[in-house]
């Protein structure tokens, strides 16, 4: 998937196709001025830099169109987003006349376009490249500080006695099968407790989102096709994810790459559970003390306008204090952990996890509760310097229920040593929460 | 791609020595991206205003090296805040070295008991706020860029607070600055020398003469602000009319009942109406019946709000005024940062849906001549659509302008849409007459250019020096004074005429 030589004819025609493709779109943005989204941006505010906003992410493309800017100019700019999607959010645009015009702002799309057109282009980001490259042979992302072999994409799933296959698939984040893998075994246990059939897949890759949201988009494909068969093969219909991340690529992705022939349920773990746990499907009776606020995760919330269910499941666990922040506030906040960005940005990253953990701080919590396994890395290392611990939901859901929920190995809380992220030499295998 | 700049090597050299290699950006994105505002630019000469270099500073020292270094060589330094401006203050007209003051966010003193907060000029308002409700007070000032805007642009404006009237303006709502002077110098700029002192008459009163120069005397570096308690109780009531007459009476009426919880009325014109009904999303549907509205917010205490909710009631009832409801009320004023200017809502005038830039006029106008203005102005709106096909007429609102004192002058505005993608030099050049046209308006009229956004865009700076009469020599003497090597932002407000021996060719 390495990036082709630059050749100056190809890459006129690439940019001249795009910034038609996306003139209006951008004018949209250009021509309104308002600005509203910087100061949501979590990267924006903490660089303070106004290449680093959807603004300027907008305006090049006119500064393009009119000849004043090239992808070589630009490409760097756009390294700059964890694609949380506050900014659209906070766009008068989509607020007021979005629907109405047809025409929401769509800065994530753009972002992961303007990226693509980048790879396409021969502009490559060293640290994303060596990424992309290490799932060709893994077909797992490279999650840092444990072996990520194919062979052991279903190792968390050990003594659970788990089925391969069936109608209903559970499909586990690679950050959850290699990682935290306390978040795979808690959902596992708590779909059997309630009484969900479910299976596993015969043979699970990457679901192919980070590498399209670096700009790598045929890659991508490549893991989707090999899901999709997959799923297929297994007679699968109904597919639950427990990764915002994998919903998103499911849910957007992979209908763009297979249009109509792709017809299966998505179900967000979240959901799937708030459900279960208002028809009484599962029962949370043990008492956990804990003094807990909920992250709304970036793409859960923001992107999805998944914000309800996981405080539903929240305050139906007894012994939880539960002080919440609304999700509106929470457009503002993010873990950092998004579209790749802390795999070149590390410092930055660090610096937007450790400010929403200041916020948790605030509220005098001793847990933060998540319910993204890959904000949860990084939070954790934040957390460990207030004295927060951070929690998946489906952990904290599992004790509530009884269940066993530990990880295998000693995973099950992630050490607090694992400063992966900070080093940006050690390259591929630089992919420690950084999603 | 090119990334060559203007600038020698020896001066990067330098401004890199002041401020780091990261926080000296050369490229030509950061450039283009910090080159104009939202109000309306000639797009298709963009090039033509691209800076040499940006810089990030995050300390006064900094900004002093960095302006001093520049008189040295003499190259011109343009001060840039959020750059949401509604005017030019912030677009580079000479090129040179923007000073981007972002990252000086701080806030480095919450003083509860003398009831000020001390802030770098990057810091946002509603980020402030974010942190002194905490502590159960506010910094109240309020534009329509409140989620966006920055401190420093407040000040380099001399701003204008939707909640003026009951709070004051950007003006009254500094108490000093720390300010690096155009040789380099920094010094405390306020009324008198106590940074957290309101009102004295030791010297001149500087701060005026500092707050709106627009990046032409300096730049502030420190703001102490003021400090007031988080209101108990927020009440809005919109009023309906069935012409604009009515309404302007009705508002005249409202802006003179000496209520102090008052922090505002605001008058749309039929214009505006039909503007906002252009979905039916942007404003909730009103019946043909309703041709203006007037908006009215007051914010203080549950004691004092309560009863004077009842007596601003009264008044709207009595003066024509059919109250719109609560959902209406309390959540247009609620979007009031968001809702009134919206690109995708540009038309041709066979109807025709285009993305348009937002022209936002400000002229500062009494009350007795709003009606004759607004006819006048929408005339000449008219006339330029029908010719040139390009512009929009986006309607009128009059807010209340003077602090504390609502009944007196009024911020009007005329919304026009630009349709800027179609801009060539030809409809740029009609562009600005037309503004010129509706700026002569305003002084026949006598009142000022510009309330808030300043007097800097082409179509305004050209009639500085006809609305500041006599006191346009001593701007000029006080700029040459200052300034005397023209580096702060050169070519604003006409003040390159400080720098023309006398008699030669002055208008």
């Amino acid at each position: 998937m390495t990036a082709p030589p630059y050749d100056p004819m190809r890459d006129g025609n690439l940019q001249r196709e795009f910034t038609e493709q996306w003139s209006d779109a951008a004018y949209g943005c250009f021509s309104s001025g308002h600005k509203f989204c910087r100061e949501v941006c979590p990267v924006m505010q903490v660089t303070r830099n106004e290449n680093h906003t959807p603004t300027a992410f907008h305006a090049n493309v006119v500064a393009m169109e009119q000849g004043n800017l090239t992808i070589a100019d630009v490409a760097d700019d756009y390294v700059n987003c964890t694609q949380c999607g506050a900014c659209e959010l906070r766009c008068p645009n989509t607020l007021f006349t979005g629907d109405f015009y047809r025409n929401r702002t769509q800065t994530v799309k753009l972002v992961k376009a303007m990226r693509a057109l980048a790879v396409d282009s021969g502009i490559e980001q060293p640290n994303w490249k060596r990424w992309v490259e290490a799932t060709v042979d893994r077909k797992s992302e490279p999650v840092i500080e444990v072996p990520v072999e194919q062979e052991h994409v279903a190792d968390w799933a050990h003594g659970l006695d788990l089925p391969i296959g069936g109608e209903t698939i559970l499909f586990v984040d690679c950050e959850a099968a290699f990682f935290r893998t306390s978040v795979a075994r808690s959902t596992a246990q708590i779909l059997k407790a309630a009484g969900i059939e479910f299976g596993l897949m015969r043979e699970q890759w990457c679901c192919g989102g980070p590498a399209a949201e670096m700009g790598y988009v045929n890659h991508a494909r490549s893991f989707a096709e090999h899901n999709v068969a997959d799923w297929q093969a297994a007679g699968a219909t109904r597919i639950i994810t427990l990764d915002p991340h994998d919903y998103i690529t499911f849910t957007e992705d992979y209908p763009a790459y297979f249009g109509e022939a792709y017809d299966i349920e998505i179900v967000h773990i979240t959901e799937l559970l708030a459900e279960l746990v208002r028809e009484g499907r599962i029962t949370l009776s043990q008492p956990v003390e804990r003094v807990v606020t909920y992250h709304d995760p970036c793409r859960l919330n923001k992107r999805k306008g998944i914000h309800e269910s996981p405080r539903e499941i929240l305050r139906a666990i007894p012994g939880l204090v539960f002080k919440d922040v609304d999700h509106v506030t929470q457009w503002s906040y993010c873990s950092g952990a998004g579209a790749g960005f802390a795999i070149e940005r590390p410092e930055i990253a660090a610096e937007i996890s450790r400010r929403r953990v200041a916020r948790a701080a605030e509220l005098e919590v001793d847990t933060l509760v998540s319910a993204c396994v890959w904000s949860e890395r990084p939070l954790s290392r934040a957390g460990a310097e207030e004295g927060i611990e951070v929690m998946d939901l489906m952990e904290l859901v599992a004790q509530a229920a009884g269940l066993d929920g530990h990880g295998i190995g000693d995973t099950s809380i992630p050490a607090v040593a694992a400063v992966a992220g900070a080093d940006r030499n050690r390259g591929a295998t630089n992919g420690a929460g950084t999603r | 791609m090119s990334t060559a700049v203007a600038l020698s090597d020896p001066v990067l050299d330098e401004l890199r020595a002041i401020l780091g290699d990261d926080h000296v950006l050369t490229g030509l994105s950061a450039r283009y991206n910090r080159t104009r505002v939202p109000s309306p630019f000639p797009v298709h000469r963009w090039k033509d205003y691209v800076p040499d270099v940006v810089v990030l500073p995050r300390t006064a020292e900094q900004v002093s090296a960095v302006v001093k270094l520049a008189n040295r060589y003499r190259i011109p330094v343009v001060p840039r805040a959020g750059g949401t401006g509604l005017a030019d203050g912030a677009v580079p007209l000479r090129r040179g070295i923007i000073v981007d003051v972002k990252l000086m966010n701080q806030i480095h003193e919450i003083d509860l008991v003398d009831r000020t907060v001390t802030v770098g000029p990057g810091i946002n308002m509603l980020k402030l706020n974010e942190e002194l409700r905490k502590h159960g007070v506010i910094y109240p000032d309020d534009p329509a860029s409140y989620p966006c805007s920055l401190v420093g642009g407040r000040i380099g404006t001399s701003g204008w607070s939707l909640l003026g009237s009951r709070y004051g303006h950007t003006r009254d709502l500094v108490i000093s600055m720390q300010w690096v002077l155009p040789n380099g110098e920094i010094v405390h700029i306020g009324d008198g020398g106590g940074r957290k002192i309101r009102k004295s008459s030791t010297g001149y009163q500087l701060k005026h003469l500092f707050m709106g120069a627009q990046g032409t005397l300096g730049i502030v570096t420190q703001a102490t602000l003021e400090l007031v308690p988080r209101p108990e109780v927020e009440f809005a009531a919109f009023f309906a009319y069935p012409d604009y007459q009515a309404a302007w009476e009705s508002t005249g009426a409202l802006a003179r009942s000496g209520l102090a919880t008052l922090a505002g009325v605001v008058l749309f014109d039929e214009w505006k109406l039909r503007y906002l009904r252009r979905d039916d999303e942007a404003y909730i549907p009103q019946p043909d019946d309703v041709q203006a509205v007037v908006a009215t917010a007051m914010y203080g205490t549950r004691d004092e709000v309560t009863p004077a909710a009842r007596r601003l009631m009264r008044i709207g009832h009595e003066t024509g005024g059919r109250y719109l409801g609560d959902e209406i009320s309390q959540g247009d004023w609620a979007s009031r940062h968001d809702r009134y200017a919206t690109p995708l809502h540009g038309r041709l005038r066979d109807g025709q849906v285009v993305p348009m830039s937002w022209h936002c006029e400000d002229a500062a106008l009494n009350y007795s001549v709003l009606p004759q203005v607004r006819e006048e102005w929408h005339a000449i709106a008219d006339r330029f659509i029908e010719r040139h096909g390009i512009f929009d007429d986006w309607g009128m609102f009059a807010y209340t302008n003077g602090a504390y004192k609502p009944g007196g002058d009024y911020l009007v505005e005329i919304d026009i849409g630009i349709w800027e993608q179609k801009l060539n030099d030809e409809n740029w050049a009609a562009w600005v007459q037309c503004k010129r046209e509706i700026t002569e308006v305003t002084l026949k009229y006598g009142g000022s250019i510009t309330a808030c956004h300043g007097s800097t865009r082409e179509g305004d700076a050209e009639y500085v020096p006809a609305e500041m009469g006599g006191g346009f020599e001593v701007m000029k003497a006080i700029k040459l004074a200052l300034d005397p090597n023209n580096v702060m932002n050169p070519g604003k407000n006409e003040l390159d005429r400080s720098y023309q021996p006398v008699g030669s060719g002055e208008g």
